[in-house]
Formats: C-alpha cells, structure tokens, sequence
C-alpha cells in the first residue's frame, strides 16, 4: 500500500529541497571574511513563512539545515550548529513579526529582521559555547553591517519571487493560508 | 515592485541603529600610548611618561641604546645591532607597539591604559 503525502508535505519537501540546493550553491561561492554570505536559502524560509505559516517554516529551516549539512559533510560540525542557531533566531523573532505582514511590513522588513536575528543568534553561540574570546565583539560589527545588507537584497528577493504570478501558481494557495 | 510599509522603515532604522551603535561601541578610537616601558635583560623593567620629550641612553651588553620620546611617541633612535632592526621598528605610536634590541637584550614597548592585543588571526 502507498500512502500519498499530503499536499502540505510535498510543498514543504519541494521548498525544503529549493532550500538546500541555495545553501549549498552558496558554500561553494568563496566568501572574503568567514561568516559572511549572502543567505540566499533565507528567501525560501520567508517564502515559505508568509504562504504556509511559521510551522511550515519552521520544518523547512530544519529540513534545510540537517540536509545541506548532509551534503556538505558538515552533521554535528561547530557550523552546523551555527547554522541550526542562526536559522533559529531568525524564525523566533519572524514569529511575532509576522503579524505585521503584509499590513505593517513588507518582505523586505521580515528579511531585514532576519538576517539581523540570525547573525546575533549566531554570535551568541560562537561567543557562548564555540569560541569564548573577550575579542570576539570586534567581529560582530562587520558582521552585523553584511547582515543589513544581505537582509536588503534578500528581502528585495522575495519581494520579487512573491510577486511573480509563476511562483504564486505553485506556491501561495489562500486555502493554506489560515495557519499563519 | 515593493510595496514598503511603515514597518520596514521602522526596521530599517533599527538595524542601521544596531550597526552603527556596534561599530562605535567596537571601534572607539584607543586612547593613545601613555608610557614607554623598556625591559632589559637582567634588570627591572623601566617605565618613562610619553608626555615629556627626551632622550633615553641605556647600556647594555654590546653597547649604548639610544631612545627618543618625543610628543606621546618613542623610537629606537640608535642601537648597536648592525642590521638596524631596531631602528627600523620607527616610531611607536600605538598602544603595543614594539622595538627590539637583541644584542642588547632589550625590548621597548608603549602601553596605553589597559593592555592591548598587537594582532589578531584567526
């Protein structure tokens, strides 16, 4: 007997799979300062966020994480546990916000809070637990100013692949949209 | 293409806030060096006020150092390791910046308040 998965699964397993395969086009793009990229997969979570709700979100940023890392070899790595606590802190503080959207906020301001939420998640971890140096702070600046500027372009990003009446076809379906 | 709402302006302003508060907090400029702490082999190091000028002569084994502090900054003037690598530190005018004297076994540094990292890698 075969089960057919619903269709929520197969939105979140083929956003998820969008997901990964961003990530790992991304680890392979050299980066000049460690910790900085562009967080293209942050477009899908967002996606993802304001069509089918944080719970679909939240399995996507999970199912991106733990599968990207598969493939990059990197399970239970200090960066995978970077990424898990950036991806976290991202949709904690995108929860609440999403209240606002689209009324108050537009894409751009979820993506910008974001990237904001997710490289301070990140920090505090690498601070906390990772590499406990009183020095560290000196990184987080830099850090913080390429995460207001990837957060723009992501969210400039979704803004567009939101718009587009191909990607709402697949993907934003009002029926679904009582979760969030 | 966007539609901008109040709240990205809000959020916006606060991440820019955020960014520019961590840069200022981060990256205040260091107050400059106070003193110059010379340590000789053998000896107690020394410790002289960057605030006054004047020229220092320390003897050491393979001859005499001379040391110039001139207006908040030192530099290894004349010393008598014939590759100069002494002088050629120039002026010290950072908090932790250093000039080496090997053949007289000493070493020169300005300190600023609190101590500093030289460098940093990672």
């Amino acid at each position: 007997m075969t089960t057919v998965p619903a269709l929520a699964d197969r939105r979140i397993a083929a956003l998820a799979a969008l997901a990964i395969g961003l990530q790992v086009i991304e680890a392979a793009i050299p980066s000049p300062v460690p910790g900085i990229k562009p967080g293209l997969a942050n477009v899908i979570t967002l996606v993802t966020l304001v069509t089918l709700g944080w719970r679909a979100a939240l399995a996507v940023t999970l199912l991106r994480v733990m599968g990207s890392s598969l493939l990059l070899g990197t399970v239970l790595s200090p960066g995978f546990w970077l990424s898990l606590a950036g991806a976290l802190a991202a949709l904690a503080v995108l929860a609440p916000l999403l209240r606002l959207y689209p009324r108050h906020l537009s894409a751009l301001g979820l993506a910008v809070t974001a990237a904001m939420a997710h490289t301070l998640g990140q920090f505090l971890l690498a601070w906390a637990v990772i590499i406990p140096h009183p020095q560290l702070p000196l990184l987080l600046p830099p850090l913080l100013l390429a995460a207001l500027i990837t957060g723009l372009v992501t969210g400039i990003l979704t803004a567009s692949v939101l718009a587009d009446p191909r990607i709402q076809r697949h993907v934003f379906d009002p029926s679904t949209n009582q979760s969030g | 293409m966007i539609r901008l709402r109040w709240g990205d302006g809000v959020v916006v302003a606060l991440a820019t806030a955020l960014v520019t508060t961590s840069f200022a907090l981060s990256y205040a400029p260091a107050a400059g060096p106070t003193h110059l702490v010379v340590t000789q082999a053998g000896t107690e190091p020394r410790h002289y006020p960057l605030n006054e000028s004047r020229t220092i002569r320390v003897q050491g084994v393979a001859g005499i150092t001379e040391i110039e502090i001139q207006s908040g900054r030192a530099r290894c003037l004349r010393s008598p390791g014939s590759r100069g690598i002494c002088e050629a530190a120039g002026w010290l005018e950072r908090p932790g910046d250093m000039a080496v004297s090997l053949p007289n076994r000493l070493t020169l540094q300005v300190q600023g308040p609190q101590r500093r990292f030289d460098s940093m890698h990672y």
